[in-house]
Parts: structure tokens; C-alpha cells; sequence
């Protein structure tokens, strides 16, 4: 069973919400987890739930990284739980290593202490978010990279993103053949710009990708890729819109049902799907954004992540490492050098 | 190899003998009453078909073995509140498993039934109390006491009980309206209070261990003091037993073994539950050092320790060191006066009853 190092101290709700989490997960899964962190804080958290000490190590960090922080200087704090929690996969303690902290910090400290894969020159966040179907059997889930970890890029890094979330897919979402696609501004492969118009250029000459060529926004939560690529600025925007989009939603079914008694009535009868799709766009269940590109995986949660969240981040971790997908992204990429 | 503060070899033949008491479902065998089906599958259990809490057979027989070879006796006894018409099959379960007992006492379900007292057959605070304290007054004078049975019911409260009975800290006054709080059985109170009014003082129950088979949050436990351990398996309750003097580093480690060769454990899932016991303060840092060791020596530890572990785990004891002195948590000797209205109040709360 791999062994995942959890930042103890992430998070809004940290230590809390991820022990808890974590302390779901060792009921539950073989997993083996390495909390880092204050050993006083976790330790007071673990002792008033349920866990199963089999499963559960502590490596003890003594500092903590602010969410609001400015990430370059905080990850020269050598005993920060995140820095140590990176350090521990390095050094081989552990498999993976999962966060809710501050996700600037998270990617820089992969950076720091990460090497990355042969071939790769930049990493990216990859965000995993739900859309619509639109064949039967295809995963409800698709891939959205970069989200913030490179804000700028080129043509040659977007094929890059293309390959590694294309593999990521296969692994983890068991999707034999990915749909990829190269969220631009236009279907027409000229669109977007020389940076674009490149990228989509050499996507379409590589075989082992399965481009289906530009995606534009109204194309991300309908079912037409599996993976979509783009650079950190424009991932990042659009990732914010659906959560936000999500949310606003959810506001104003509840504003409705305050407002008329026949509205109210009306939602009961809908209650079982404004449940499922609730439940679709919860992103507690998703466990969270991995960070590709590095020989070691690092899954990077919300902020604000719930126990639930961070336990299904600690599987995705366990599902990733088990199913190897640093060593896919590495063959892909080998594939088309 | 010596562990803990007490050396068994250090005893001399004479010397009382060490009284083990175990409860027998969800503590020794892996019963299932979660729902009528389960319990009545139990009940009519061949011996062949029962299934023991992986560790347990060997950490008996370890205490009976590390007793014999320094020069003292271990009396195992088993207190159930199942019915006697299991025994047969209860008694060959325990000749499978080679464990070594020198008695065994069943509730007499069947008297409750015939009286309709139904509330009794769930009752089994005054019945377990009742036989611990006639125990105790058949046992030799003197004698140490460890306690074994788990989070299902009440075993923490009533092992309590006995035990600040025995000491001489809880007299028949006060303990009566702690039983009727209870509701213990009317016709066994009258009867309970005279064996506690002569079993009481000069008895030492050294520590109650809780097999958290329901895996109930340890905090839960904090109210009834060190004297309770709660424990996830039985190398760690075998750990404590170790460093509390009552079996060498070889029997922990053979208990282990067990659990790595016979219940899939991982050699990374012993060192945890140790590393486990010390966080909770049960364990001292150097009790565990000097057992983990000995356990990687043995191979039921992983092998190795990397760079600045030492150090990372001198820091951890000072810290819970300076924890342990705030929060008053340490040796079983130590165990404050217990609050029964407050663990009987908090028990009521999580029961989701007014007692």
C-alpha cells in the first residue's frame, strides 16, 4: 500500500477537517498516511474520532504556511508542514503528498524539491470538475489543465499538458483514449494566435493523443473532451466562472424556495435531482487537483476542503500512485521525443 | 529482556500471582450482535467456526509463559455474559486455541427469562461485578490484577468499579447509588455490596485494557484515567503489558509476530500502533525505544531509521512530557479519584437516554 504525506496544518479548516479526513481513510482503506504538522495539534484532533492508528504516522512540522502568504518567502521555512510534507516524498518516505494549503506555495515547493520528468519543462495543476455526458459510459469528470501553475505558456508546454493529462485520464479515470482538446477562442485551428495555432498544429500530428481540436468556453462542461488544455491564466479564470456559476446556482434555488410557498412545493418534487446535481457539483468528492509533471504526484485540494474532501484527495493519491502514472506521463512523453 | 518498571524475574517464587481476567465476546472471540440473525448465528456456533481477536490466544498464553518463567503464577479467568448453553463449544474454542484458563464464568440468561425479567438480560454490570468481586475473594491475597474486555458495552465502568472496590476507594455507600443509577438487578445489589464490603482494600487492579473493537475514539476513555488503556490490537495492549513489567520484550514480540504472520498485518502497521501508544501517552518514549529495538532486531518492525529520527523523538518526549505534567495523564498507580456521576451522565448522553 503506498504511503500518502498529508499537510496536517492546509487548509481553512486545518488541522481538523484533514485529520478527520485522514482518520476516515484508515478506517476504511489500507492507505497508509504520514500527517504533518503540529504532533500536539493532530494528536489532540485524532484522539476524539474514530481512526486506526495501523495506518496513521505522524512527522511532526512545527510551522505552518498562511494561505495568504506570500508563497517564495514562505517556502524557505524550513519546517513548515507543507515544505516537510514535500520533503518526505522526496526523500522517499512517502509515495505522494496532498494539501489544502496555500496552492502558490504547494506548486513552488514541488518545484523546489521535485524533479521533473525527463522531457517536461514546465508542471502543471491539473483541476478535475463535472460536465455533462455526452455518450454512454463517459466519465463524468473531465481534466482541465494548467489552472495556475504556469501562467504563460508555449506552444511546446501545451503539448506537454496534452500528453500528462492525457495519461492522467487513462490511469485514473480508466478513459482508454482520452478526447483531448485546446480550449480557445474559436473551433477554426487559426484561432487564438500564434501560441495556439502552433500548439494545435502539433497536436494534431501526434498520434498518441487523441485531439478532437478546439474546445471553446460553452464546450468545458459538455461532454466533447475528456482533457482540456490550456495555459495557467486562462484555466484559472475559467475554473473560477464554473465554481462560481455553481454557486450562484445554489444560491438562488434556496432564495426561491425562501420566496413562495408554490416555488418551495415545486423544488420538494425536484428534490432527488437538485440532489444529484448537487451532488455532481460537489467538488468535495472529487479529492482535489493533482499537480502533474514531476516524478512524484501531489494532489492539491480547495481551500476550503471539507474531512470528505480530503479523504477522497488521500485515495485519488493512493489510486494514482498505485496505478503509476508519474511512469506513464514519463512513457508518454518519451513516446514523442 | 527487561521492558518495564516491573521485572517479573525480580519476583520471588512465592510471590502472589497475577490475576487476568478477560470478557469473552468483541474481547477474545470476534462475535457478531449486531442484528438478531448474527446473534443467533453465535449462538449456535460450532467451536471450529468461532473466530478469535487476532493476537489474543498468543498474548494469554505469553502471560502464562513470561509469569512461569519468573517464578510466578498467571490465573487466567474468562467473565462472560453470554449464556452457559455456549460453554461447551466457548471451552472447545479455547482447547483449539491452545489457551491455557483456569476458569470461566457464564450469565445464567435463562434464569432472567424464566423470572420475564427481559431488562436483565441486558443487564450485565451487576452480573460481571458480582463474579469479578467473588473472584477477587477466591484469589490469593495480594495478587495484581489486569483486566481485559472492550468498547461495545460497559466493561470500562464496571472494571472501574472493581477496581476503586478492591482498592478500597469506592465503600459499599458510595457505590450503591452508582448501581441503582445503573439500574443494576435489585436482587443482585444486596449481594453485590456485601461482597464489595469484604473485598475491600489491599487489591491492586495494575490496568484495565479496552479492546476498541468498535474503534471508539480513545478520548472517549480519559474520564476513567491511566488506569484504562484502550488499545486497537493486541500488540499494543501486549506493549503495555511489557512495559509495565508483566511480559518480556520476546512474548511482545511473538504477539506481534502473530499479527504479521497470521492477520496481515504490515511490519510498518506494528510501528505505528507503538509509535501510537507513546502520542497517547500510554507508553514512555524510552519503554517504546528500548521494545522497538528489540522488535527490529526480531523483524516484526521495519529495519532502520533514518537520519535525525533520534533527535525528532527526543523532542517529542520532552514535548509530551511538558504535556503530560499539564494534563495530569501517566502511570496507573497515578489514577485520580473517578467522577461515576460524570461518566454515568456522559454515558446516558451517548446512549440517548436519561439514566
Amino acid at each position: 500500500m503506498p504511503t500518502i504525506a498529508v499537510d496536517a496544518m492546509g487548509g481553512d479548516h486545518a488541522p481538523a477537517a484533514v485529520v478527520k479526513g485522514v482518520a476516515q481513510v484508515s478506517l476504511a482503506t489500507d492507505i497508509e498516511c504520514l500527517l504533518v504538522g503540529d504532533e500536539r495539534r493532530i494528536q489532540s484532533v485524532l484522539e476524539g474520532v474514530s481512526y486506526n492508528p495501523e495506518h496513521i504516522a505522524i512527522l511532526h512540522a512545527a510551522d505552518a504556511i498562511d494561505m495568504a502568504e506570500e508563497p517564495r518567502e514562505a517556502i524557505k521555512r524550513r519546517d513548515a508542514s507543507l515544505v516537510v510534507g514535500v520533503r518526505a516524498v522526496a526523500e522517499g518516505r512517502a509515495q505522494a503528498f496532498v494539501s489544502a494549503g496555500n496552492t502558490s506555495a504547494c506548486v513552488l515547493a514541488c518545484a523546489k524539491h521535485f524533479r521533473l520528468l525527463r522531457g517536461v519543462r514546465r508542471a502543471a495543476l491539473a483541476s478535475v470538475y463535472p460536465r455533462q455526458r455526452e455518450q454512454r459510459g463517459q466519465d463524468p469528470l473531465a481534466l482541465l489543465l494548467d489552472v495556475g501553475a504556469t501562467v504563460r505558456c508555449e506552444a511546446e508546454e501545451l503539448v506537454h499538458f496534452a500528453l500528462m493529462g492525457s495519461a492522467y485520464a487513462r490511469r485514473v479515470s480508466k478513459v482508454a483514449s482520452p478526447a483531448v482538446g485546446l480550449l480557445n477562442m474559436g473551433s477554426e485551428e487559426t484561432k487564438g494566435g500564434e501560441v495556439l495555432a502552433e500548439a494545435h498544429r502539433r497536436l494534431r500530428q501526434l498520434p498518441v493523443v487523441n485531439f478532437v481540436g478546439n474546445v471553446e468556453g460553452n464546450d468545458l462542461v459538455r461532454g466533447r473532451a475528456d482533457v482540456i488544455v490550456c495555459e495557467g491564466l486562462l484555466g484559472n479564470v475559467a475554473l473560477k466562472l464554473i465554481e462560481g456559476i455553481s454557486e450562484v446556482l445554489d444560491d438562488l434555488t434556496n432564495q426561491a424556495a425562501e420566496r413562495r410557498v408554490a416555488w418551495r412545493l415545486g423544488l420538494r418534487l425536484l428534490a432527488r435531482g437538485i440532489e444529484g446535481l448537487r451532488a455532481l457539483t460537489d467538488y468535495t468528492q472529487y479529492g482535489g487537483s493533482p499537480i502533474l509533471g514531476f516524478e512524484h504526484l501531489c494532489i492539491k485540494c480547495h481551500g476550503r476542503s471539507s474531512a470528505r474532501a480530503i479523504g477522497n484527495a488521500v485515495k485519488v493519491a493512493a489510486k494514482a500512485v498505485r496505478d503509476h502514472v508519474p511512469r506513464e506521463i514519463a512513457d508518454a512523453l518519451a513516446a514523442v521525443r | 529482556m527487561r521492558l518495564g518498571r516491573v521485572r517479573p524475574g525480580a519476583t520471588p517464587a512465592s510471590a502472589a500471582p497475577l490475576l487476568c481476567r478477560w470478557d469473552l465476546d468483541k474481547t477474545y472471540l470476534r462475535s457478531e450482535f449486531d442484528s438478531l440473525r448474527s446473534l443467533l448465528r453465535t449462538a449456535f456456533e460450532r467451536a471450529e467456526d468461532k473466530v478469535e481477536v487476532p493476537g489474543v490466544a498468543e498474548l494469554i498464553r505469553a502471560l502464562k509463559a513470561a509469569a512461569e518463567r519468573h517464578g510466578r503464577k498467571a490465573l487466567v479467568y474468562f467473565v462472560s455474559a453470554s449464556p452457559p448453553q455456549i460453554g461447551a463449544a466457548i471451552r472447545k474454542k479455547l482447547a483449539l486455541d491452545g489457551v491455557p484458563y483456569d476458569g470461566i464464568v457464564f450469565k445464567d440468561q435463562l434464569a432472567h427469562l424464566k423470572r420475564g425479567k427481559l431488562r436483565n438480560l441486558r443487564e450485565h454490570v451487576g452480573f460481571k461485578l458480582a463474579e469479578l468481586l467473588r473472584g477477587r475473594l477466591a484469589a490469593p491475597p495480594g495478587a495484581p490484577e489486569l483486566l481485559f474486555g472492550d468498547d461495545w458495552e460497559l466493561d470500562s465502568l464496571i472494571y472501574s468499579l472493581y477496581a476503586d472496590v478492591v482498592a478500597g476507594r469506592l465503600p459499599p455507600a458510595r457505590l450503591a447509588p452508582i448501581l441503582r443509577r445503573i439500574r443494576v438487578d435489585p436482587r443482585l445489589l444486596d449481594e453485590i455490596l456485601a461482597l464489595a464490603g469484604r473485598a475491600a482494600g489491599g487489591a491492586r487492579v495494575a490496568r484495565i485494557f479496552i479492546n476498541l473493537e468498535r474503534r471508539s475514539p480513545p478520548a472517549t476513555f480519559r474520564l476513567f484515567g491511566p488506569r484504562v488503556v484502550p488499545t486497537f490490537n493486541y500488540f499494543q495492549t501486549a506493549a503495555v503489558v511489557g512495559a509495565d513489567g508483566y511480559l518480556d520484550a520476546e512474548d511482545v514480540a511473538r504477539v506481534g509476530r502473530v499479527l504479521f504472520e497470521g492477520a496481515g498485518y504490515t511490519a510498518r502497521a506494528l510501528e505505528n500502533s507503538l509509535a501510537d501508544l507513546v502520542r497517547r501517552g500510554v507508553l514512555e518514549p524510552a519503554a517504546a525505544d528500548a521494545l522497538g529495538a528489540r522488535l527490529r532486531a526480531t523483524g516484526v518492525l521495519p529495519p532502520g531509521d533514518e537520519k535525525g529520527a533520534r533527535w525528532r523523538r527526543v523532542l517529542g518526549a520532552l514535548g509530551r512530557l511538558r504535556r503530560r505534567r499539564r494534563t495530569g495523564a501517566g502511570r496507573a498507580g497515578e489514577t485520580p479519584a473517578l467522577d461515576y456521576d460524570a461518566i454515568l451522565d456522559r454515558a446516558a448522553a451517548a446512549s440517548g437516554r436519561s439514566s
